[in-house]
């Protein structure tokens, strides 16, 4: 009982931490309708200082680390970006009026990371005073870029598979019904003289990975971490991290999470539209992962005596899902499904359940279990 | 004297701008300009000042003066089918006549 009445006062105390009230606050305000409105150009600029600063912090710490411990949780990472994938693929795929593509889409935006929620599991565990390995940041590409690839993969194999019957047998054209959105799902869209043209389309069904990891490693997110990463091995950026992108992160941090409830309120809309499937898994999906990366974690945690803000990290990142730079790749990488769908779930229930359920329960359970 | 021309708008999703401008330099044109943009559509409102970290709600617009319509209209083609089923967008032609651009070449010659 010990256990649980320590993990329920722990659990309570990180849902007092600020990182969660301001993103609270954010989706208040935005509820009720406020005019307030934090440029772009501000919110871009803060995911970037918040990755870099991940990246100089792992950098530094990789300089200073035995990179073999790394092996253990990166392959661990690397496996739950795919294996998220194929959950989505076979529980949310498979629901009523889910559209195959719309739901291959969600998972892969659910095995990608968020940038936030990494820097926001970070604070509370800086603010707690739990070791944790600070590389742990670094396994964010390796569980963001197989989780994309493999959607994108995944997708294109299905679209294609659809095509081949579709030219095979006509009466494919009995089209799906419509989960999502006002629009058509798409099929008789050219109306005019491009119908002919747009036969054409469709021969091309091979999918090449290296564009798919070459758009994920330039976008936003992924750049400033793994340049973050390259400054803290290559050069000695201890004074100006320590000077500047350490005293400002949480403030800045909290600005983000204030633009994360307004996003998320403002796609509630959205994801009401594309039905209640996406909802119930954009709620629970984040938990399951990150149980399942926490176990991946407590094996690391015996074989290779990673710690248990390691361990809590690993979750977190398998908990949350991409807000940034996530859902342009996918709309590039599978175009025939229907963003109000993905970015939705995630934006609207994902981030806040990960943020405001994921985190503290990590944490808390890795300090249950493993005193960290 | 005023050159005849014709303007080619398309306003759809930013995140093809890169694809679609090579498109327009691939069919021969060469220039465009183009504008982030927002409005209302079949896929709702877009780029409405709403929150909106991912970009992907923003729409664009460009404008491209060709000197035909034969041009205008290969571009257009080529970007309906390669995108509108999937994307948000439109593509319209409007006649134009170029003022002031001296390298501007119209039907009758630079």
């Amino acid at each position: 009982m010990d256990f649980l009445s320590d993990f329920f006062t722990k659990f309570g105390a990180q849902l007092q931490s600020p990182t969660l009230g301001f993103l609270i606050g954010g989706i208040v305000i935005a509820a009720f309708g406020s005019q307030l409105q934090i440029p772009d150009a501000i919110y871009k600029f803060i995911v970037f200082m918040l990755l870099i600063k991940v990246g100089l912090s792992g950098g530094i710490a990789i300089r200073n680390s035995n990179l073999t411990e790394m092996l253990l949780p990166a392959l661990f990472a690397v496996v739950m970006g795919i294996l998220i994938v194929f959950i989505g693929r076979y529980t949310l795929a498979k629901m009523p009026n889910v559209k195959t593509v719309d739901a291959i889409a969600t998972a892969g935006l659910f095995g990608a990371v968020s940038g936030s929620t990494l820097a926001a599991g970070i604070t509370v565990l800086e603010a707690q005073g739990i070791e944790y390995e600070a590389w742990a940041g670094a396994l964010y590409p390796f569980m963001d870029i197989p989780a994309l690839v493999t959607a994108i993969v995944v997708a294109s194999i299905h679209t294609s598979k659809k095509r081949d019957k579709y030219f095979s047998e006509e009466e494919y054209l009995s089209k799906q019904p419509v989960a999502a959105g006002e629009y058509p799902s798409g099929q008789e869209y050219p109306t005019t003289r491009q119908e002919y043209l747009s036969q054409q389309r469709g021969t091309a069904n091979k999918v090449e990975i290296w564009p798919i990891v070459q758009e994920s490693l330039q976008g936003s997110a992924l750049s400033a971490l793994l340049l973050g990463l390259a400054l803290g091995i290559l050069t000695r950026p201890e004074s100006v991290f320590e000077s500047f992108y350490e005293p400002l992160f949480r403030g800045l941090l909290s600005i983000l999470m204030l633009v994360m409830g307004m996003e998320a309120w403002s796609r509630i809309g959205e994801l009401r539209k594309v039905g209640q499937w996406y909802a119930i898994y954009a709620f629970f999906a984040p938990l399951l992962h990150g149980f399942i990366a926490f176990g991946l974690g407590m094996i690391a945690h015996y074989v290779t005596n990673f710690s248990a803000g390691g361990v809590a990290l690993l979750a977190i990142i398998a908990a949350s899902s991409s807000d940034i730079s996530g859902p342009p790749t996918l709309r590039a990488g599978i175009p025939s499904a229907n963003p109000s769908a993905y970015i939705g779930a995630s934006t609207a229930v994902g981030t806040p359940v990960a943020i405001a359920l994921g985190i503290p329960l990590y944490i808390g359970l890795a300090q249950a279990l493993m005193g960290g | 004297m005023a050159k005849q021309a014709k303007k080619l708008v398309i306003v759809t999703e930013k995140i093809l701008l890169k694809k679609i401008a090579n498109i327009i330099a691939e069919c021969g044109a060469t220039g465009y300009t183009v504008v982030e943009t927002g409005g209302k559509g079949s896929r709702n409102v877009r780029s409405s000042g709403q929150p909106n970290v991912s970009d992907t709600q923003a729409n664009i617009k460009f404008e491209v003066i060709t000197e035909n319509r034969d041009m205008a209209q290969n571009i257009a083609d080529k970007i309906a089918v390669n995108f509108f089923n999937d994307y948000a967008g439109i593509a319209y032609i409007c006649d134009a006549e170029v003022l002031y651009a001296h390298t501007f070449c119209g039907p009758d010659g630079c």
